[in-house]
């Protein structure tokens, strides 16, 4: 796949990635900065920041920016997560400058008052309601997790956002977040599709190349102090009836020697109905009703990371039955590592979920989202953009000892955490 | 030299770049033929990626087999896949990630399908695989009974998740007698399932005279058939008899019906009334209608009780095309102390739209979003695969990808304010609330005459 890149005086980094396959260009901007390093006392910001990079810039004032967009013949989004936050959107191709002009727009000049900013913090309070409060499981187990796995405030704070942290921000907190991490050198801008590698870079320039450039953002430290026990907490569970238990082990930096190896221990344990704990939990045990998980952004992160296992189990057994079934599935994992078969059947699945990651990945709407995403990690951890098209072949070369070695040194009791999720009101029939 | 790179730079910022001159959007040929045991196949090339996409539709779901028990269309589906006469669950499973396969199957209310997609290599076993489950589904005891207690824990979850609770209601309250008001069986039904019922849907329904396959992807069309023939050619059967129900009661008058949910922190609204389906001429209309209305970002509804007042993360409306009826709705996730407020905003818009006509420059914005998100479906296989699907199942003209947005182009204001009289059906609007009626109570019972239930749908006080 062809893929150019270059970076800006001003440090922004610029990937551009075409394919004429159809009229349609997906443009992103990825900032390095996610909820893992926001603020002490403003939980949250991070993603509240998200929003209010939609409430107006100099130029762009509200709403311009999804009306533009939408009225181009496109649709956007953004999200945060733990060590990035983008910004998307696919186009007709003939409206590529005009994104360039709206994303640069908001990129030099944000421009937000204090009614914005009341405004989406009413909606993000919503979408916590949607997501967490009022949903059955919600928020199980990726908000609950964090606080009892980890001692580091920046790794086990509530990523979402305590009501009164959000609360408390204020417009200083939007402009000081902005100035500082939202700085061209801290970003890239990515055009993937229908738009010549030439072409975008002179766009890039013309558009985003007088941006000055900000000072390099201080990042706190996200390490962890040793974890030397297995720690466990509970949460209640106000809706659903099903008891459920969430593991998280420990895994490596990603691109270290241990990550690739890995990445398969982790496809044989979750891949789907094929993986071990679904068939042996649910499909011939029958403890569990549900059981998935895995590593939950592999390119993605940045920071202390699990492969967390979810498991909603039948009421009749207890969450210490359905972790011991658990426990089982690791244990022969450990003891006696993976057949020659089933490695190679990894590696086909991988590499067909790959290619199916480089042109979708985000629902059918964004075309390109996965592509877009593993550029934008590449750039920002690696500053190596073609790594998009050799990092299949380090995942294709794992042996069935480096597997069974994972395993040994990574799923180990003293290195998870453990969360029960306890229904308040457990099924009555049951418990007759 | 940097001032005067600064100032022609701030003169090109400082206005909105024009778009430049449209590429055109040809979408790639469609082979369509019948193999020689009736099945009919469609084949569309995409080469953006070594892999391919596929769909086995049966044109029988949920509502043709209603009367014998909600959802069985939709279990028969789930078991399919658990066992052949060749192999058991586990090989089944086994043999998709050595092809590097994902599949599933189910079922909704008019149609049942297999959907597949797997590494272009691997067609042939792949295919094999698929017919496999379409004609020797063995139906494993242990398996179905697996089955079915997932789906007993499912209908009870179902019943603590708000936005389902709304929708069975609103089914319920649109449909009245017909299948379609059944979204989801019961505990008790779900308990009564047989596996010679399961069998005799299976019988029915998966036979290749009732069946349409779509394949998309990279692959050489010509020699994609003949795989298909080779695979699928042994298979027979025919199309089912099926009933059609007969058309449900349009519900009069707005009535508010609120699921009471003790301790919700939140109030999940959802209003609708019968509209068409995807056959009918209209339908093009209420689409862009519907997209200017909640259906875009931009739409007024959004802009309204989201970007506006902060009610709501989630506002949108739609239009939902079932086979035979179809309706539109609008939904929100709103706070409690603002029920009253939001529904008074989007019967504001609703009827906004029914009585002034849509400026000129605002339709524009609609008619671009609309013809640009529907040519999206060109940049992905499987977007490429739903397109396809929904013209073939609908038996909508073969040039309608082709010509969509010359239609949606040529509409004006004064279709739409026709449309929206039309459609947009305000004073019959069923409106549903779900949340604690202590809370929302005297704000819904503001918008119509009120009935209260509880999540398990029995009536209360």
């Amino acid at each position: 796949m062809a893929v150019e890149s270059t970076t800006l005086a001003n440090g922004l980094k610029v990937v551009i990635a075409p394919d004429t396959t159809a009229p349609v260009v997906t443009v992103g901007v990825y900032y390095k900065i996610g909820f893992r390093l926001e603020p002490r006392g403003r939980s949250g910001f991070a993603h509240l920041f998200e929003h209010m990079m939609f409430q107006g810039s100099a130029n762009a004032p509200k709403m311009q920016h999804i009306k533009l967009v939408n009225s181009s013949g496109g649709v956007l989004n953004g999200s945060t997560s733990y060590d990035v936050t983008n910004y998307y959107q696919a186009v007709p191709s003939n409206a590529l400058e005009r994104v360039l002009w709206l994303e640069a727009d908001r990129m030099r000049a944000l421009k937000v008052d204090g009614e914005n900013l009341k405004n989406q913090r009413d909606v993000v309070k919503e979408e916590v309601r949607i997501n967490v409060m009022n949903q059955p499981y919600g928020g199980f187990p990726w908000l609950d997790m964090p606080p009892v796995a980890f001692r580091n405030w920046a790794n086990a704070h509530n990523f979402y956002g305590d009501f009164a942290d959000l609360d408390a921000a204020d417009l200083s907190d939007v402009q000081a977040f902005f100035k500082t991490y939202y700085v061209p050198n801290n970003a890239v801008l990515l055009m993937l599709g229908d738009v010549k590698a030439e072409e975008g870079i002179a766009l890039a320039e013309k558009l985003f190349g007088d941006i000055p450039a900000g000072a390099a953002p201080p990042f706190a430290d996200s390490n962890e102090p040793p974890q030397t026990e297995e720690r466990r907490g509970n949460v209640e569970e106000k809706f659903g009836t099903l008891p459920a238990v969430a593991i998280g082990y420990v895994i490596p930096k990603r691109r270290t020697p241990d990550w690739c190896a890995m990445a398969l221990l982790d496809q044989a344990l979750h891949g789907g109905r094929a993986g071990r704990i679904y068939r042996d939990l649910v499909l011939e045990k029958q403890i569990a009703l549900e059981a998935d998980g895995g590593i939950d952004d592999l390119f993605g992160y940045n920071g202390p990371t699990h492969m967390t296992t979810r498991i909603l189990h039948k009421p009749e057994y207890s969450s210490e039955a359905a972790l011991a079934a658990f426990d089982a599935v690791i244990r022969e994992m450990r003891e006696r590592g993976i057949s020659a078969d089933e490695l190679e059947q990894l590696k086909v699945k991988w590499r067909s979920d790959y290619y199916a990651t480089l042109e979708g990945g985000r629902g059918g709407y964004m075309p390109k989202y996965g592509l877009m995403h593993l550029l934008a990690c590449f750039t920002l951890f690696d500053n190596q953009p073609q790594l998009v098209n050799s990092i299949l072949d380090g995942f294709l070369a794992v042996t069935r000892e480096e597997i069974q070695a994972v395993a040994m040194k990574y799923l180990r009791e003293d290195q998870r955490a453990i969360v029960f999720r306890t229904p308040v009101k457990p099924d009555a029939k049951v418990a007759a | 030299m940097p001032a005067r790179t600064a100032e022609v730079s701030r003169v090109v910022s400082n206005s909105v770049p024009e778009l430049s001159a449209e590429r055109a959007v040809t979408w790639p040929k469609r082979t369509k033929s019948r193999l020689s045991n009736g099945l009919e196949i469609i084949l569309a090339e995409a080469h953006s990626i070594p892999k391919f996409h596929g769909e086995l539709f049966f044109r029988s779901g949920n509502a043709a087999v209603a009367d014998r028990a909600p959802g069985l269309a939709e279990m028969t589906a789930s078991v399919v896949r658990t066992g052949t006469a060749k192999r058991a669950s586990r090989q089944i499973e086994e043999d998709l990630r050595r092809i590097g396969a994902d599949l599933s199957s189910s079922a909704g209310a008019d149609t049942s399908a297999i959907s597949f997609a797997g590494l272009s290599e691997f067609a042939e076993p792949l295919l094999s695989l698929v017919n496999e489950l379409a004609r020797e589904a063995v139906f494993p005891e242990a398996e179905f009974e697996r089955e079915r207690r997932q789906k007993l824990e499912e209908v009870k979850l179902e019943r603590t998740q708000p936005a389902f609770l709304a929708s069975e209601r609103l089914r319920k309250t649109l449909f009245g007698a017909h299948p379609y008001a059944r979204v989801s069986p019961s505990e008790e039904q779900v308990a009564a399932y047989t596996r010679p019922e399961l069998q005799a849907v299976y019988r029915e329904f998966y036979t290749p005279e009732n069946a349409l396959l779509l394949l998309v992807g990279d692959f050489d069309s010509r020699e994609m058939l003949k795989t298909a023939e080779a695979v699928f050619r042994g298979w027979t059967g025919e199309k089912p008899e099926t009933k059609t129900a007969a058309a449900p009661a349009n519900p009069r008058g707005r009535r508010v019906y609120l699921i009471h949910v003790p301790g919700a922190v939140q109030t999940q609204l959802l209003a609708g009334c019968r509209a068409i389906t995807r056959k009918h001429p209209d339908w093009v209309k209420l689409g862009l209608t519907n997209s200017l209305y909640g259906g875009a970002f931009n739409s007024r509804l959004v802009m309204n009780i989201r970007e506006d007042k902060g009610y709501t993360y989630s506002p949108r409306s739609g239009v939902n095309a079932l086979r035979q009826h179809g309706y539109f709705s609008i939904s929100a996730a709103v706070r409690n102390e603002v029920v009253a407020a939001s529904l008074t905003e989007i019967f504001y818009e609703l009827d906004k739209l029914r009585s002034v006509p849509v400026p000129e420059a605002e339709l524009a914005d609609a008619q671009n979003y609309q013809s640009g998100v529907f040519s999206m479906g060109l940049a992905t296989q499987d977007g490429l695969l739903s397109q396809l699907s929904t013209v073939a199942l609908n038996e909508l003209p073969d040039d309608y990808l082709e010509t969509y947005r010359a239609k949606v182009r040529a509409l004006t204001p004064e279709d739409l304010l026709a449309t929206a009289r039309k459609y947009l059906d305000s004073a019959n609007m069923q409106i549903v609330v779900v949340g604690d009626r202590a809370h929302i109570e005297s704000q819904a019972g503001l918008f119509g005459e009120l009935e209260v239930y509880d999540a398990q749908g029995q009536r209360l006080e």
